[in-house]
């Protein structure tokens, strides 16, 4: 990298020519020309790639790494933090993604499409019109429980290469339809899908697209099947980065899983590691790449059907 | 704490360092402010601030003038070291009145309550409300209430009448304005005669070694600890940019002079990193 900065800098040389000499450009002054180069190579040598971008030298990012890891685990809440995480500690599993992408057809055309999932370019009243258990549907539902928008996700900053970001871009930005179709939502309490869950709102949730088995109150009999108690978002969050770092490989998801679950109880910490980890573990190495599906063109598909078409296994019902 | 919406500024904006731009920049510090210090320099800007109110040591009736203030770090430090000086007035006063009936005695604690600062009064002034906020929230948090004024102005075009005060001092605030030249006149116009102007700000290393290492943290660590604590590589980029690009130690001393100052001299702290530059107005 220092090395194209040098490179650079000796064509400008040879392009100005040296003061006094009938270069191709103008004469520069040989101190401002210096100067830039110091200021150039102090910022890491390289110039930003894309709107937002912000050259590193590798120490920096190390720090950053460092750095954000520590700021993440003090405070949950920096979620732009993880998102330095991520895009530092990326540098190999990146690559290894967009490769996975660009060998897959729907995947390529991802790649040269550039589809962003923004309020913008999503037509939220369609959206919310598709029958229930659809993709489209099911996902706005999503957004609208947790009160999360698509548009909080941050830009990439320091990935030093165009594409690379753009890839880490559509895996952020795919995220919340991971949770919709691990069937994980974050919010227990907002308003639960109607079309798969019992009309008694006492029972809790069910995990979207399975059918309930349990018997719904007869003559004022109620079942004496154990309901299953609402997820807790910590857990949910914990399945979808499990089954992320299995999917993906980024270091930000493998950490993220390994100690997501660091502040859980015993009882969750249980259901969590012989049900829900297990599924989601097993799920992500059955499944085909989720970044290779161009969910913009899918909105109509019914979950279901999509999970099938992936390959990962309907979620277990739990008990907590 | 969730991430505040915070204006991006661009770097091309910050380089050519319009006041704007600068505006911008401190508004989206101003919350982090005193963590960022402490972080950035361990705690060390402390030392350099004590080290600047011994240089003045202010006596209890000083009217002082913070230019660049914000967050009051100077004020408050003057204003604890005026009230220690004055308790010291009152009881060696005290002491060299052997012979006081009980009824003077009790008039002078009196004294002493009513009038803790001796009639000392501090005025921070500062371009930017967000840090005039903060700084009044500090002032609240550690219980100032006497003696300080909150004041919204220019350095270039101070608000305030000539001949004024009796010390102007600017930490870290001088390197932001964008002609230095026009913020040392209005120091001068500001002044009463036998006023004093003092200056604290990063200036240039001369030492090889130690210019390498600071370089290094400054350009590598510094905009990191920007990005972790307060989510603002640019702003703690354009910090370390403009202190390159301020003026040495003798080049700001010339400048000082040139603005009407005299007896003006500096100390460098550190091997560079800071220099205090003093000036009297006679």
């Amino acid at each position: 990298m220092l090395r194209g900065a040098a490179v650079r800098a000796a064509l400008l040389r040879a392009v100005r020519g040296a003061p006094g000499r009938a270069g191709l450009g103008r004469a520069v002054p040989r101190a401002e020309e210096e100067e830039e180069e110091e200021e150039e190579r102090q910022r890491g040598g390289r110039v930003p790639l894309y709107p937002g971008h912000i050259p590193t030298t590798p120490l920096q990012k190390a720090l950053l790494a460092a750095g954000s890891a520590c700021a993440a685990l003090w405070d949950p809440y920096r979620h732009d933090m993880v998102a330095v995480l991520g895009e530092t500690t990326g540098c190999l599993a990146l690559p290894k993604l967009r490769d996975r992408m660009r060998n897959d057809p729907e995947g390529y055309r991802i790649l040269q499409e550039r589809p962003r999932i923004r309020l913008s370019t999503l037509d939220m009243a369609r959206l919310g019109g598709l029958p229930d258990g659809t993709l489209g549907r099911e996902y706005i539902r999503f957004l609208e429980d947790n009160k999360v928008s698509p548009d909080t996700r941050m830009p990439a900053k320091f990935v030093d290469d165009e594409e690379l970001a753009y890839v880490i871009q559509r895996y952020r930005e795919v995220h919340d339809l991971m949770h919709t179709l691990l069937g994980m939502p974050t919010n227990m309490l907002g308003e639960l899908p109607r079309s798969v869950l019992p009309t008694d709102p006492s029972d809790g949730f069910w995990p979207i697209g399975i059918p309930d088995p349990r018997p719904r109150e007869v003559h004022g009999e109620v079942s004496s099947i154990p309901v299953p108690a609402p997820l807790s978002s910590v857990i949910c969050e914990v399945v979808v980065k499990w089954f992320e770092a299995v999917q993906t490989g980024l270091p930000m998801c493998v950490l993220g899983a390994a100690f997501g679950p660091v502040r859980l109880n015993a009882r969750k910490l249980q259901v969590l590691a012989t049900e829900l980890l297990p599924w989601a573990v097993r799920s992500g190495r059955n499944a085909s790449c989720v970044l290779n599906v161009y969910y913009e063109q899918r909105w109509e598909q019914s979950v279901e059907s999509l999970r099938e078409e992936i390959g990962i296994f309907p979620p277990p019902a739990v008990c907590v | 704490m969730a991430p505040t919406c915070k204006r991006r500024v661009s770097g091309k904006a910050l380089a050519n360092g319009s006041v704007g731009v600068i505006y911008q920049v401190f508004e989206n510090v101003a919350e982090k402010y005193d963590v960022m210090n402490d972080s950035m320099s361990l705690g060390i800007h402390r030392v350099w601030k004590d080290i600047l109110v011994h240089k003045m040591n202010p006596s209890p009736g000083t009217l002082l003038v913070d230019v660049a203030g914000g967050t009051g770090d100077i004020a408050f430090r003057f204003l604890n070291y005026v009230r220690s000086v004055r308790e010291r007035q009152l009881q060696q006063k005290l002491r060299h009145h052997q012979n006081l009936s009980w009824q003077e005695i009790s008039k002078s604690y009196q004294e002493e309550k009513s009038n803790p600062l001796g009639d000392s009064q501090v005025v921070v002034c500062d371009i930017n409300k967000e840090m005039l906020k903060a700084g009044k929230k500090r002032a609240q948090h550690l219980g100032y209430s006497e003696g300080l004024s909150w004041v919204l102005g220019n350095a270039e075009e101070l608000p305030f009448d000539d001949d004024k005060f009796d010390v102007y001092t600017i930490a870290f605030g001088i390197r932001n304005v964008t002609r230095i030249d026009l913020a040392l006149q209005e120091a001068y116009r500001v002044l009463k005669p036998g006023g004093r102007f003092l200056c604290l700000e990063f200036s240039h290393v001369s030492n090889p070694l130690l210019s390498r290492l600071y370089d290094l943290y400054s350009f590598q660590v510094i905009p990191v600890l920007g990005e972790v604590i307060a989510g603002d590589w640019k702003s703690y980029q354009y910090l370390v940019e403009s202190i390159r690009r301020f003026p040495p130690q003798e080049e700001l001393k010339a400048m000082i002079e040139d603005a009407g100052f005299l007896k003006v001299d500096y100390q460098n702290l550190n091997s560079g990193i800071v220099a205090i530059h003093s000036g009297f107005k006679l």
